[in-house]
């Protein structure tokens, strides 16, 4: 078709074309007038012309609109034989194909490649136009990737589509028509609801392209917030395909707004009835979903909920609402509302059986039921039985109950339908803190049931060694054995149980039975590691005392002392044993005072080694006397360092459980010294033996050995630690950042001294929550809160009192001004003035405060009957 | 994400319900094809399989505060097909700005 270039025309002709398709229309023109006026053919006119409309619509694309109108005139009035040509030329269509034309070359630059394929991208908004072009070949693959993008277009805006219609394989990731690919597919997700994945390619279309007109509808319809109203077609589409309008919108902004901050009743009761009404109008397959949450939302913020359902026109009260209005009493958190959502589960349970969502007997049920009894653990002590003891009281029948506030019903529920492991365990977890046996009844139904679930067996186990029924114990272990040997639990206790059942023996004066045991025990391999040998020829020692052997009795007792390697050791050890057997006679310790001096300083580690033994074999209750508990306390500051860590432990353990602070103090002051990971165990050990009034400071200890304990994934020490932050600042417990842990580990290291009055020792004011004191907020942690003036005659305190509010300057005067008792300091009145000032801004009591400050001087006597917060 | 929006089935889905959506969603998204999809499906579906862990899902997964807006006009919104027309004329005329 090209015609060779020697022939000057054709080489201006092909210049001149080349420059139109580069997108230079201005030179082009100038010099396709020069040719025609030139040559002044008919070619060279077609050519002129054909540089005319490119100008046109170079105008026309930089909105010059005049000055391409004015072109057209021109045009037009110059060649008006050429007029209808021009109006093809100019019309879009046109536009498109001279635009690719130029892509049905193979041999274009990349780079007049690319400008076009840009100018695609940017410009292509018509598949169909693109699809027909004629200025490519048919099989071209921009074409067969307009058709392709055309027909999963229509499809995806028709009709639902599977994943192969949105493969799209025709459309290249680096084709100028990829965006159109993207938007396929996010209109495919958005009516597939898969949203997510719609979102993802709406990000990734880019701004400039032609399909990306179409993503602020998009994420209107997907409910995301735009930045600017849409324009009419997008909000027709957007109204069309979603029911969304603006009205609607805009009400349901206004309600959530109104739910949001708190407005007053009336507010939000003409926000709801706006909405709903524009609901019905716009959305109605979603009015009653709205009606449901509006009264859930309404409910939880305490408008009264007659009126709510006056307002928005009744309501259909059926298993998504009571599920929805359960659940939201449940997130408020407040004991009324607890108890309510156990009641509101119970009508969900009713009516989701009635609606076919679950059977009433299956599985799901038992899962209702577990929920139910959890939420029933989380109310405050006591209230739940304050709440047994009304119902009873109103002498109902026990088929009358409303089981759904008796845990116990709820867990025989749970697991009579779906007795499985988690539903006995959570039913044990509850009965171990109840009273009068429970929970080995509960072990007994679960070993019923499931007799092959080791953890009943074990429960019953220990049970029945508590109550020293050993013969019953070893029958429990037994079966704990034949179902998991290995289990760590079963592994020890066959020794524990051998050594309390002996003790037992000893002290019903069966020394041959005791002998019996003993023997058992040696010949368990685990007897013979660590100091448990001791503790066997200790238990030799009291059974040959028994039956009256004096040699062998002599025998045993060097055994023992020659294993502990201390003669003071030995003589705590057969005491500690002989007490568990009610033998106390047999050994009798001298005064620690009598001791010479060297055993005296023996003392920290043999009482360890002691305090060990008895944790190791966990069915002891081994004593120590009280005066080598307090010797040990004195001699470990200056002994400590012979001690190990895990020494150190067991003393604090045993400061903790005689209430030794002293001892527990001198020991965590060692094993802070040592540093280390053990930092966050004797951090824990701390925080359990800081004496009354220093409450703030045990719970800032117990929350840094949280975090520290956190961070060495020991979730024991975890579980102790958070427990024992729990309640003191609210429902949630004190937490800290790990510097924060880390700073409170340094500064307990540094306090070498039990503290011996309230306020001794590191302040972590800047480490607690601020309290609010006002009731309101006292009532939600769960304090006692009384009217704080009902004491008082109304005009004691006519004018108010702030304390808050006193300047410096006022408190002074205040101080000086007030009649001081003879003989007390003023600087006494001033501290005192602090310390009431402080006491008023927490809502301390006057009892609280006085106990805070005099109550290390005056025993913590407690005051009068009756006496209100 | 919800298991059950995941899976494109109702609160009240029982047992066959759920296993033919699992079905479905598996052939539309197969692991070789859409892995990271496949992956939710999957997860989605032993959420619901076991009747403990879907009753749980459906009884935590209630959220009473949720947006009213959202909740209407959003992602539970009903999705209407219009054909292309309409979508084509807001390429045509325009979209509003961009976000």
């Amino acid at each position: 078709m090209s015609q060779p270039l020697s022939n000057p025309f054709n080489a201006s002709e092909t210049s001149i074309r080349q420059l139109i398709a580069n997108g230079k229309t201005k030179p082009a023109l100038e010099s396709a007038k020069e040719v025609h006026k030139m040559h002044g053919t008919r070619a060279s006119e077609e050519l002129l012309i054909d540089a005319y409309t490119a100008r046109i619509q170079a105008l026309n694309e930089q909105n010059l609109k005049l000055e391409a109108k004015s072109l057209l005139d021109l045009v037009r009035s110059r060649f008006p034989s050429a007029q209808a040509r021009i109006e093809a030329l100019t019309s879009p269509a046109r536009g498109l194909e001279i635009l690719v034309a130029p892509l049905a070359d193979p041999d274009l630059p990349a780079e007049r490649r690319a400008a076009i394929e840009q100018r695609l991208e940017r410009e292509g908004g018509d598949l169909a136009e693109l699809a027909g072009c004629a200025a490519l070949p048919a099989d071209h693959p921009l074409r067969q990737a307009a058709a392709a993008l055309l027909k999963a277009f229509v499809a995806v805006t028709t009709g639902p589509v599977g994943e192969d219609e949105l493969a799209l394989p025709e459309v290249s990731r680096r084709s100028p028509l990829a965006p159109w690919k993207l938007l396929v597919r996010a209109i495919g997700h958005f009516y597939r609801k898969e949203d997510s994945r719609a979102r993802e390619c709406l990000d990734a279309i880019p701004a400039g392209s032609a399909p990306a007109r179409l993503i602020p509808s998009l994420r209107a319809m997907l409910g995301d917030p735009l930045s600017a109203p849409l324009a009419p077609a997008a909000a027709r589409l957007v109204s069309l395909t979603t029911g969304d309008s603006l009205p609607l919108r805009h009400a349901l902004e206004k309600l959530d707004h109104a739910l949001e901050s708190d407005a007053d009743d009336k507010q939000v009761l003409q926000a709801a009835k706006a909405a709903v009404r524009e609901c019905g109008l716009h959305a109605p397959y979603r009015l009653e979903r709205l009606k449901q949450h509006i009264s859930v939302r309404c409910a939880m913020a305490d408008i009264d909920q007659d009126r709510v359902i006056a307002t928005i026109g009744g309501l259909r009260q059926e298993a998504y609402f009571y599920r929805l209005f359960a659940r939201g009493m449940e997130l408020t958190h407040d004991p009324e509302d607890l108890t309510m959502a156990c009641g509101l589960w119970e009508e969900f349970r009713q009516q989701a059986v009635k609606e076919g969502w679950f059977s009433f007997n299956g599985a799901e049920a038992a899962t209702l039921y577990l929920h139910i009894a959890s939420i029933l653990g989380r109310l405050p002590d006591g209230l739940l039985d304050e709440l047994h003891q009304s119902i009873r009281a109103k002498k109902r029948q026990a088929g009358e109950l409303p089981y759904f506030l008796f845990p116990q019903m709820l867990y025989e529920r749970a697991c009579t339908l779906d007795p499985h492991f988690e539903a006995f365990a959570q039913w044990m977890e509850w009965a171990k803190g109840q009273k009068g046996g429970e929970a080995a009844q509960v072990a007994e139904t679960w070993h019923a049931i499931r007799p092959d679930d080791i953890d009943p067996i074990l429960y019953l186990m220990g049970d029945a060694s508590d109550r020293n029924l050993f013969p019953t114990a070893l029958k429990y272990l037994a079966r704990a054995e034949r179902i998991d040997g290995v289990h760590p639990a079963v592994r020890r206790a066959r020794l524990q149980l051998l050594a309390g059942s002996a003790v037992k023996y000893i002290q019903q004066k069966k020394p041959h039975l005791a002998e019996e045991r003993l023997a058992e025990m040696a010949g368990l391999p685990q007897s013979q590691q660590g100091d448990r040998p001791a503790f066997l020829a200790a238990l030799r020692y009291l059974a040959s005392t028994l039956r009256g052997d004096v040699q062998t009795t002599a025998a045993h007792r060097a055994e023992t002392e020659r294993l502990l390697g201390t003669k003071v050791g030995a003589a705590l050890l057969i005491f500690g044993v002989a007490t568990a057997a009610k033998r106390g006679a047999f050994e009798s310790l001298e005064p620690p005072g009598k001791l010479d001096k060297s055993e005296r300083a023996a003392l920290p580690a043999a009482v360890a080694r002691v305090v060990a033994l008895a944790a190791d074999m966990n069915a002891m209750k081994l004593q120590i006397p009280w005066s080598y508990i307090a010797e040990t306390a004195r001699q470990l500051p200056r002994n400590s360092q012979s001690l190990d860590t895990s020494q150190l432990q067991y003393l604090a353990q045993a400061g903790v459980c005689s209430t030794h602070a002293e001892l527990g103090y001198a020991a965590t002051a060692a094993g802070l010294e040592r540093g280390g990971p053990t930092g966050a165990r004797f951090l824990l050990l701390r925080a359990k033996l800081l004496p009354e009034g220093h409450e703030d400071r045990r719970a800032v200890c117990a929350a840094a050995a949280a975090e520290l304990g956190r961070q060495q994934r020991d979730m024991q020490l975890l579980e102790e630690a958070v427990e024992l932050t729990r309640g003191r600042f609210g429902p949630q417990a004190l937490t800290l950042t790990l510097e924060q842990a880390a700073e409170v580990l340094r500064k307990e290291k540094a306090a070498k001294r039990l503290p011996k009055y309230p306020g001794q020792g590191p302040s972590y004011r800047n480490l607690l929550p601020r309290m609010c004191p006002c009731p309101t907020c006292r009532a939600q942690r769960g304090e006692l809160v009384e009217d704080p003036y009902d004491e008082f005659e109304d005009d004691e305190f006519e004018d108010g009192f702030d304390v808050e509010g006193l300047d410096e300057l006022e408190f002074e005067d205040m101080v000086d001004e007030f009649p001081l008792p003879p003989g007390v300091p003023a600087e006494f009145a001033r501290v005192l003035f602090e310390e009431t000032k402080k006491g008023a801004l927490r809502g301390e009591s006057l009892d609280d405060l006085q106990a805070r400050l005099f109550g290390f001087l005056m025993g913590g006597g407690k005051g009068r009957k009756g006496r209100r917060k | 994400m919800d298991a059950r929006e995941v899976l494109g089935i109702p609160l009240n889905a029982g047992e066959e319900e759920i296993r033919a959506a699992y079905v479905q969603k598996v052939k539309e998204h197969p692991p070789d094809r859409s892995p990271e999809q496949f992956e939710k499906i999957r997860d989605a579906y032993e959420t619901l399989r076991d009747p403990r862990r879907r009753m749980r899902d459906m009884l935590l997964s209630a959220d009473p505060e949720a947006s009213l807006t959202s909740l209407v006009l959003g992602e539970a919104n009903q999705r209407r097909f219009t054909g292309p027309q309409p979508w084509l004329d807001v390429l045509k005329k325009g979209g509003g700005p961009l976000p």
